[in-house]
Protein backbone atom coordinates (compact mmCIF):
# COMPACT_ATOMS: atom_id res chain seq x y z
CA UNK A 1 0.00 0.00 0.00
CA UNK A 2 1.29 3.35 -0.90
CA UNK A 3 1.81 5.73 2.27
CA UNK A 4 -0.53 9.03 2.09
CA UNK A 5 -1.27 11.19 4.46
CA UNK A 6 -5.12 12.49 4.79
CA UNK A 7 -5.89 14.72 8.03
CA UNK A 8 -8.65 16.89 8.33
CA UNK A 9 -8.74 20.15 10.53
CA UNK A 10 -11.52 22.39 11.80
CA UNK A 11 -11.03 26.15 12.69
CA UNK A 12 -13.62 28.43 13.77
CA UNK A 13 -11.54 31.21 11.91
CA UNK A 14 -13.26 32.26 8.69
CA UNK A 15 -12.04 30.15 5.28
CA UNK A 16 -10.34 33.61 4.19
CA UNK A 17 -8.27 33.78 7.57
CA UNK A 18 -7.49 30.49 7.26
CA UNK A 19 -6.46 30.57 3.33
CA UNK A 20 -4.56 33.84 4.26
CA UNK A 21 -2.49 31.67 7.11
CA UNK A 22 -1.72 29.01 4.42
CA UNK A 23 -0.53 31.64 1.47
CA UNK A 24 1.48 34.40 3.11
CA UNK A 25 4.87 33.74 4.30
CA UNK A 26 4.68 35.17 7.26
CA UNK A 27 1.89 33.72 8.73
CA UNK A 28 3.25 30.52 7.31
CA UNK A 29 6.68 30.96 8.82
CA UNK A 30 5.39 30.70 12.33
CA UNK A 31 3.59 27.79 11.89
CA UNK A 32 5.01 25.34 8.72
CA UNK A 33 8.68 26.87 8.15
CA UNK A 34 10.66 29.85 7.22
CA UNK A 35 10.02 30.01 3.59
CA UNK A 36 10.03 32.25 0.52
CA UNK A 37 6.61 30.97 -0.45
CA UNK A 38 4.37 32.85 -3.26
CA UNK A 39 0.57 31.88 -3.94
CA UNK A 40 1.35 31.93 -8.13
CA UNK A 41 1.13 29.13 -9.58
CA UNK A 42 4.65 27.70 -10.86
CA UNK A 43 6.19 29.96 -8.07
CA UNK A 44 9.68 27.90 -7.34
CA UNK A 45 10.10 28.42 -3.02
CA UNK A 46 11.50 26.34 -0.35
CA UNK A 47 10.63 25.57 3.25
CA UNK A 48 13.93 25.22 6.14
CA UNK A 49 14.15 24.47 9.44
CA UNK A 50 17.41 23.08 11.31
CA UNK A 51 18.90 20.16 9.96
CA UNK A 52 19.01 16.81 11.33
CA UNK A 53 21.61 14.21 11.89
CA UNK A 54 19.05 12.17 9.00
CA UNK A 55 17.70 15.26 7.36
CA UNK A 56 18.97 18.60 5.29
CA UNK A 57 15.91 20.93 6.68
CA UNK A 58 15.23 21.85 2.95
CA UNK A 59 11.73 21.24 1.17
CA UNK A 60 11.92 22.22 -2.53
CA UNK A 61 8.30 22.95 -3.95
CA UNK A 62 6.40 24.12 -6.70
CA UNK A 63 3.34 25.82 -6.30
CA UNK A 64 0.76 23.78 -8.58
CA UNK A 65 -2.64 25.17 -7.81
CA UNK A 66 -4.21 28.34 -6.36
CA UNK A 67 -7.88 28.52 -5.85
CA UNK A 68 -8.40 30.91 -3.59
CA UNK A 69 -9.67 30.74 -0.68
CA UNK A 70 -10.91 26.70 -1.78
CA UNK A 71 -8.10 24.83 -2.88
CA UNK A 72 -3.82 25.08 -2.31
CA UNK A 73 -1.27 22.66 -3.61
CA UNK A 74 2.80 22.56 -4.52
CA UNK A 75 5.40 19.87 -4.40
CA UNK A 76 7.29 18.88 -1.29
CA UNK A 77 10.81 17.37 -2.41
CA UNK A 78 13.03 16.70 -0.02
CA UNK A 79 15.18 13.71 1.65
CA UNK A 80 14.92 12.18 -1.82
CA UNK A 81 11.07 11.86 -2.20
CA UNK A 82 9.14 13.51 -4.53
CA UNK A 83 5.36 14.39 -2.70
CA UNK A 84 2.52 16.66 -3.25
CA UNK A 85 0.65 18.46 -0.67
CA UNK A 86 -2.84 19.23 -1.10
CA UNK A 87 -4.95 21.81 0.73
CA UNK A 88 -8.71 22.13 0.65
CA UNK A 89 -11.02 24.52 2.75
CA UNK A 90 -15.01 24.43 3.01
CA UNK A 91 -17.20 26.31 5.39
CA UNK A 92 -19.66 24.45 6.52
CA UNK A 93 -21.96 24.40 9.92
CA UNK A 94 -20.08 28.08 11.04
CA UNK A 95 -16.83 25.82 11.05
CA UNK A 96 -14.23 25.96 8.26
CA UNK A 97 -12.89 22.44 7.30
CA UNK A 98 -9.11 22.44 6.65
CA UNK A 99 -8.51 18.73 4.46
CA UNK A 100 -5.42 17.95 3.87
CA UNK A 101 -3.67 15.22 1.58
CA UNK A 102 0.20 14.92 1.14
CA UNK A 103 0.56 11.91 -1.49
CA UNK A 104 3.25 10.53 -3.96
CA UNK A 105 5.43 8.48 -1.44
CA UNK A 106 7.18 6.16 -3.65
CA UNK A 107 6.88 3.09 -1.36
CA UNK A 108 7.24 0.42 -4.27
CA UNK A 109 10.59 2.14 -5.06
CA UNK A 110 13.48 0.40 -4.27
CA UNK A 111 15.51 3.41 -3.55
CA UNK A 112 16.84 4.68 -0.36
CA UNK A 113 13.81 6.22 1.06
CA UNK A 114 11.55 4.03 -0.68
CA UNK A 115 12.84 1.40 1.13
CA UNK A 116 12.37 2.93 4.36
CA UNK A 117 8.78 3.67 3.69
CA UNK A 118 8.40 -0.34 2.83
CA UNK A 119 9.66 -1.94 5.74
CA UNK A 120 7.58 0.44 8.31
CA UNK A 121 4.91 -2.22 9.06
CA UNK A 122 7.81 -5.16 9.68
CA UNK A 123 9.66 -2.52 12.17
CA UNK A 124 6.26 -1.81 13.85
CA UNK A 125 5.16 -5.23 14.38
CA UNK A 126 8.85 -6.18 15.74
CA UNK A 127 8.51 -3.63 17.95
CA UNK A 128 5.08 -4.37 19.04
CA UNK A 129 6.18 -7.88 20.21
CA UNK A 130 8.83 -6.75 21.65
CA UNK A 131 6.77 -4.66 23.62
CA UNK A 132 3.84 -7.53 24.37
CA UNK A 133 7.19 -9.73 25.75
CA UNK A 134 8.16 -7.10 28.36
CA UNK A 135 4.94 -6.82 29.63
CA UNK B 1 26.08 8.73 -0.50
CA UNK B 2 29.00 5.87 -0.15
CA UNK B 3 28.24 2.17 -0.84
CA UNK B 4 30.02 1.20 2.25
CA UNK B 5 27.75 3.65 4.70
CA UNK B 6 24.86 2.52 2.89
CA UNK B 7 25.70 -1.12 3.57
CA UNK B 8 25.60 -0.59 7.15
CA UNK B 9 22.22 1.11 7.42
CA UNK B 10 19.07 0.05 9.15
CA UNK B 11 17.32 0.58 6.07
CA UNK B 12 19.92 -1.96 3.61
CA UNK B 13 19.81 -4.19 6.73
CA UNK B 14 15.96 -4.88 7.04
CA UNK B 15 15.39 -5.09 2.79
CA UNK B 16 16.44 -8.89 2.80
CA UNK B 17 14.51 -11.31 3.70
CA UNK B 18 16.87 -13.78 5.54
CA UNK B 19 17.54 -10.88 7.47
CA UNK B 20 13.98 -10.25 8.68
CA UNK B 21 13.41 -13.69 9.06
CA UNK B 22 16.42 -13.58 11.77
CA UNK B 23 15.08 -10.11 13.67
CA UNK B 24 12.03 -12.32 14.34
CA UNK B 25 13.18 -15.05 15.54
CA UNK B 26 15.47 -12.78 17.77
CA UNK B 27 12.34 -10.40 18.91
CA UNK B 28 10.46 -14.25 19.80
CA UNK B 29 13.81 -15.14 22.74
CA UNK B 30 15.52 -13.55 24.62
CA UNK B 31 18.99 -14.35 22.37
CA UNK B 32 20.04 -17.68 20.70
CA UNK B 33 23.37 -18.96 19.74
CA UNK B 34 24.45 -19.52 16.30
CA UNK B 35 23.20 -23.24 15.62
CA UNK B 36 19.37 -22.51 17.00
CA UNK B 37 19.30 -19.66 14.18
CA UNK B 38 20.80 -21.62 11.88
CA UNK B 39 18.48 -24.76 12.32
CA UNK B 40 15.98 -22.17 11.08
CA UNK B 41 17.28 -21.83 7.58
CA UNK B 42 18.17 -23.84 4.28
CA UNK B 43 21.59 -21.89 4.54
CA UNK B 44 24.53 -22.63 6.23
CA UNK B 45 26.43 -21.50 9.32
CA UNK B 46 28.41 -19.53 7.70
CA UNK B 47 26.29 -17.48 5.53
CA UNK B 48 23.78 -17.08 8.34
CA UNK B 49 26.97 -15.29 10.35
CA UNK B 50 27.10 -13.32 7.41
CA UNK B 51 23.76 -11.83 7.43
CA UNK B 52 24.37 -11.59 11.19
CA UNK B 53 27.27 -9.22 10.90
CA UNK B 54 25.35 -6.77 8.45
CA UNK B 55 22.60 -6.47 11.06
CA UNK B 56 25.40 -6.09 13.60
CA UNK B 57 26.49 -3.52 11.56
CA UNK B 58 23.44 -1.74 11.40
CA UNK B 59 23.26 -2.27 15.25
CA UNK B 60 20.30 -4.20 14.99
CA UNK B 61 21.52 -7.36 16.90
CA UNK B 62 24.16 -7.78 19.72
CA UNK B 63 26.29 -10.40 20.98
CA UNK B 64 27.50 -11.44 23.94
CA UNK B 65 29.98 -14.49 24.62
CA UNK B 66 28.40 -16.93 26.89
CA UNK B 67 31.46 -20.13 27.77
CA UNK B 68 32.24 -21.50 24.01
CA UNK B 69 29.07 -19.90 22.45
CA UNK B 70 28.47 -16.58 21.22
CA UNK B 71 24.56 -15.81 21.91
CA UNK B 72 22.78 -13.03 19.54
CA UNK B 73 20.08 -11.09 20.76
CA UNK B 74 17.69 -8.22 19.27
CA UNK B 75 18.16 -4.49 19.67
CA UNK B 76 14.99 -2.44 18.81
CA UNK B 77 16.17 0.66 19.14
CA UNK B 78 17.38 1.63 15.31
CA UNK B 79 14.17 0.23 14.11
CA UNK B 80 12.44 2.83 15.67
CA UNK B 81 14.22 5.38 13.60
CA UNK B 82 12.14 3.56 10.59
CA UNK B 83 8.96 4.35 11.94
CA UNK B 84 9.52 7.77 12.61
CA UNK B 85 10.21 8.46 9.05
CA UNK B 86 6.99 7.16 8.28
CA UNK B 87 4.89 8.41 10.96
CA UNK B 88 6.73 11.24 10.63
CA UNK B 89 4.24 13.98 8.53
CA UNK B 90 1.20 12.44 10.63
CA UNK B 91 3.06 13.57 13.28
CA UNK B 92 4.52 16.76 11.68
CA UNK B 93 0.98 18.21 10.17
CA UNK B 94 -1.25 17.68 13.18
CA UNK B 95 1.57 19.22 14.94
CA UNK B 96 1.60 21.82 12.47
CA UNK B 97 -2.12 22.43 12.67
CA UNK B 98 -2.00 22.86 16.04
CA UNK B 99 0.19 25.67 16.07
CA UNK B 100 -2.29 27.21 13.12
CA UNK B 101 -5.05 26.53 15.51
CA UNK B 102 -3.47 28.90 18.06
CA UNK B 103 -2.23 31.00 15.43
CA UNK B 104 -5.87 31.84 14.27
CA UNK B 105 -7.10 32.11 18.23
CA UNK B 106 -4.76 34.43 18.77
CA UNK B 107 -5.97 36.53 15.59
CA UNK B 108 -9.76 35.96 16.52
CA UNK B 109 -8.94 37.76 19.99
CA UNK B 110 -7.23 40.68 19.03
CA UNK B 111 -10.62 41.64 16.27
Amino acid sequence: MKPEISLDFEFRSSVEKVWHALTDSTMLAKWVMDNNFKPIVGHKFQFHTEPTKHWNGIVDSEVLVVEEPYRLSYTWVTAGENTIVTWSLKRMDNVTHLHLEHTGFQSESLSYNGAKYGWVNMATQLEKLLRDQKN
Amino acid sequence: MNKKSETRDVYTAVADPTRRKLLQLLAEADELPLHKLTAQFQMGRTAVSKHLAILKDADLVKERKAGRETRFRLNAEPLKEIEDWVSYYTKFWNERAELLRRLLEEEQNET
